[in-house]
């Protein structure tokens, strides 16, 4: 019982099998748990409740109130009730929005997961400066976007930009990466994985060092080929770590507004605008804080929602 | 969950597999070919994905057109400190951001050593919470804040943009440091109660004390959260002075979209301070314990 990974030291004190004293452990168990600890316990959890509720709970209530509202940013406005919902729901360049942010999210996760897998693994084995390597890759996760978005744009924007360039030069004709509007939008989700692809590394990588490979040696002894333990040993071990980075990073691509606002602002033609871009013109561009509210509304029952169901699912899941 | 190993079934040391000597060595020069073939495969991949990066690098130190400098230099670099406000910017970052990590540290880590330790209704259903609301975008709530912020002149100010990157911060932060906390055997808060510390004394000077990692990976992430935020200071920036570096940047790179040395100039001043953050203090740093929280309750 080496590892200390959180993970496993919460398995462990969950099914009860804390072994005296090691890992973590709750104060439950222990006659401490007199009114005394309680109130110490309140008054460490009271900051975070208090800045929970003013800056996190109030405004999401207000929100209600501006939705139901055909106000601006000055003026609360007069109460329309659902109108505003009705606006949102029956426009269709909501429901475009909609469907780019659900392929931009379904990219963004899996084609994130892929390379942050296939890079865990690789570097899992032994390579020369494999450190400085894992290092390296964490790079575009660790740069800001506005930095990182001006670099893409300089390497692709206009025809004469570097890659369109080569490609040119290549023959190939001269792709125009941001202004034609399906190849904007493929742009946008590989500049999205290029941002992600770090933060699963590092997830899987953490999950893959728990992993006990003597496994792997009886494997190959029974004559399991390498796919074969990659999906019969790999996968499954990691399969927990998998999951939560999955909902972690829907919840960060359906959210996420700089890598698209600052990479293409939306366009061409409203070709990559995503509900959070939506959300932000409308407020903060064509001034119909009703409207905009409504939409960031709508995104957030949704994401309540799923965030409270695939809550319960983990729980479910790491109990068994 | 045993001990953690990274020998690789393929070229690692084969523990306890007493092979014939011939047959090892045959395997271990296929290894050192596999490694060789590997660390190329890995060099060209990181090459490829750090070209954007690059490009800020190399544009910045390359001299500007009409410029007298020859080979690289610096003049761009010192050029936008004198041309624009990025010192003023640069300054208000740091301000904003080391602010931010040490109050949402402040907040999450007794939030978190009461997230590892009680186990009640209660305290899972706060743990739900937090998992809601950091769920949410911050769309939803930047509207009614900018309404709020404006009546209290929390608006254009960067006290009033701390404040929403701490409660923006603190969620995660507080999962994380509750990661960490779970590692610390309770034993060590036994002993001290028995030297008749309490819960609080406890949690200062015992669990505290042995949670270094924990806190400076908290603070990483913190740091690059606040860091590199574009949609709030956006949203709450209205003057040049008082701009944070994402927000002054991309002012001047909408007004100067030709001038490509300038704006990678200003670039690499921008990712500079996370980039050295992490480099120093990158074996701190683990995402594995966001999981893991999540995972746990």
């Amino acid at each position: 019982m080496s590892s200390t990974t959180a993970q496993s030291g919460l398995a462990r004190a969950r099914r009860g099998l804390a072994p005296g004293g090691s890992g973590g452990g709750t104060l439950n168990r222990k006659s401490k748990l007199s009114g005394q600890t309680r109130r110490t316990f309140f008054w460490l959890l009271l900051p975070s409740i208090v800045l929970l509720i003013l800056i996190n709970g109030y405004p999401l209530i207000y929100a209600g109130v501006q939705a139901t509202h055909d106000g601006s940013l000055i003026d609360t406005g007069n109460f329309v009730g659902f109108d505003n919902f009705a606006t949102v729901l029956t426009a269709p360049a909501f429901w475009k929005a909609a469907q780019f942010t659900l392929w931009f999210t379904i990219v963004g996760v899996f084609g994130s997961w892929l390379v942050g897998l296939g890079l865990a693994l690789l570097l899992r084995t032994k390579i020369p400066a494999g450190g400085t390597f894992k290092v390296l890759l964490l790079l575009p996760w660790v740069v800001p976007i506005v930095v990182s978005s001006t670099a893409w744009n300089w390497l692709v924007a206009t025809p004469d930009s570097l890659i369109p360039s080569i490609f040119r030069n290549l023959g190939l004709g001269t792709p125009l990466f941001l202004a034609d509007p399906h190849l904007a939008a493929v742009m946008v989700m590989i500049f999205k994985v290029w941002v992600s692809f770090p933060f699963m590394m590092m997830m899987i990588s953490a999950a893959l060092a728990s992993v006990d490979t003597t496994v792997y040696e009886a494997a190959s002894m029974d004559g399991a080929s390498k796919w074969q333990q990659f999906t019969q040993i790999t996968l499954p071990m990691i399969a927990r770590s998998t999951y939560i980075s999955w909902i972690l990073m829907t919840i960060f691509c359906v959210n996420d507004f700089p890598t698209i606002y600052l990479l293409t602002g939306g366009g061409p033609v409203d070709a990559t605008t995503s509900l959070v871009v939506l959300a932000y013109r409308s407020v903060f561009q064509d001034f119909q804080t009703g409207t905009g509210v409504a939409i960031a509304f709508l995104m957030t029952l949704t994401l309540v929602i799923v965030s409270v169901f695939l809550y319960r699912q983990i729980r479910k899941s790491s109990v068994e | 969950m045993s001990a953690v190993l990274h020998a690789h079934p393929e070229t690692g040391p084969s523990l306890g597999v007493a092979g014939p000597q011939k047959a090892r060595r045959v395997l271990s020069e296929a290894g050192m070919r596999g490694r060789w073939w590997r660390f190329t495969l890995i060099l060209a991949i990181t090459a490829i994905v750090l070209v954007p990066i690059m490009v800020v690098v190399v544009l910045s130190l390359t001299p500007a057109p009409g410029s007298t400098a020859t080979g690289l230099t610096f003049e761009n670099i010192t050029g936008v400190f004198s041309k624009t406000l990025a010192g003023t910017w640069l300054q208000n970052s740091l301000i904003t951001t080391l602010s931010t990590v040490v109050v949402s540290v402040a907040v999450a880590a007794p939030a978190g050593y009461v997230l590892s330790r009680g186990r009640s209704k209660a305290v899972s259903g706060y743990s739900l919470l937090l998992f809601v609301m950091q769920s949410l975008p911050i769309i939803t709530s930047v509207v009614p804040l900018f309404i709020l912020f404006a009546g209290m002149g929390l608006v254009d100010n960067l006290l009033g943009l701390t404040i929403i990157y701490v409660s923006s911060t603190m969620t995660v932060a507080t999962w994380m440091m509750a990661a960490y906390f779970d590692s610390i055997p309770i034993s060590l808060e036994e002993a001290s109660w028995i030297d008749g510390c309490s819960v609080f004394g406890s949690f200062m000077k015992v669990v505290l004390r042995n949670s270094l990692p924990g806190v400076l990976s908290t603070a990483i992430f913190a740091f690059l959260l606040a860091w590199n935020d574009y949609l709030v200071a956006i949203v709450f920036l209205r003057s040049n002075e008082i701009f944070t570096l994402p927000v002054g940047v991309q002012s001047f790179f909408q007004q100067n979209l030709t001038d490509w040395s300038g704006v990678m100039a200003l670039a690499v001043v921008m990712m500079l301070p996370p980039i050295i953050v992490f480099a120093t203090l990158n074996k701190y740093f683990s995402v594995g314990g966001i999981g893991g929280s999540l995972a746990g309750r």
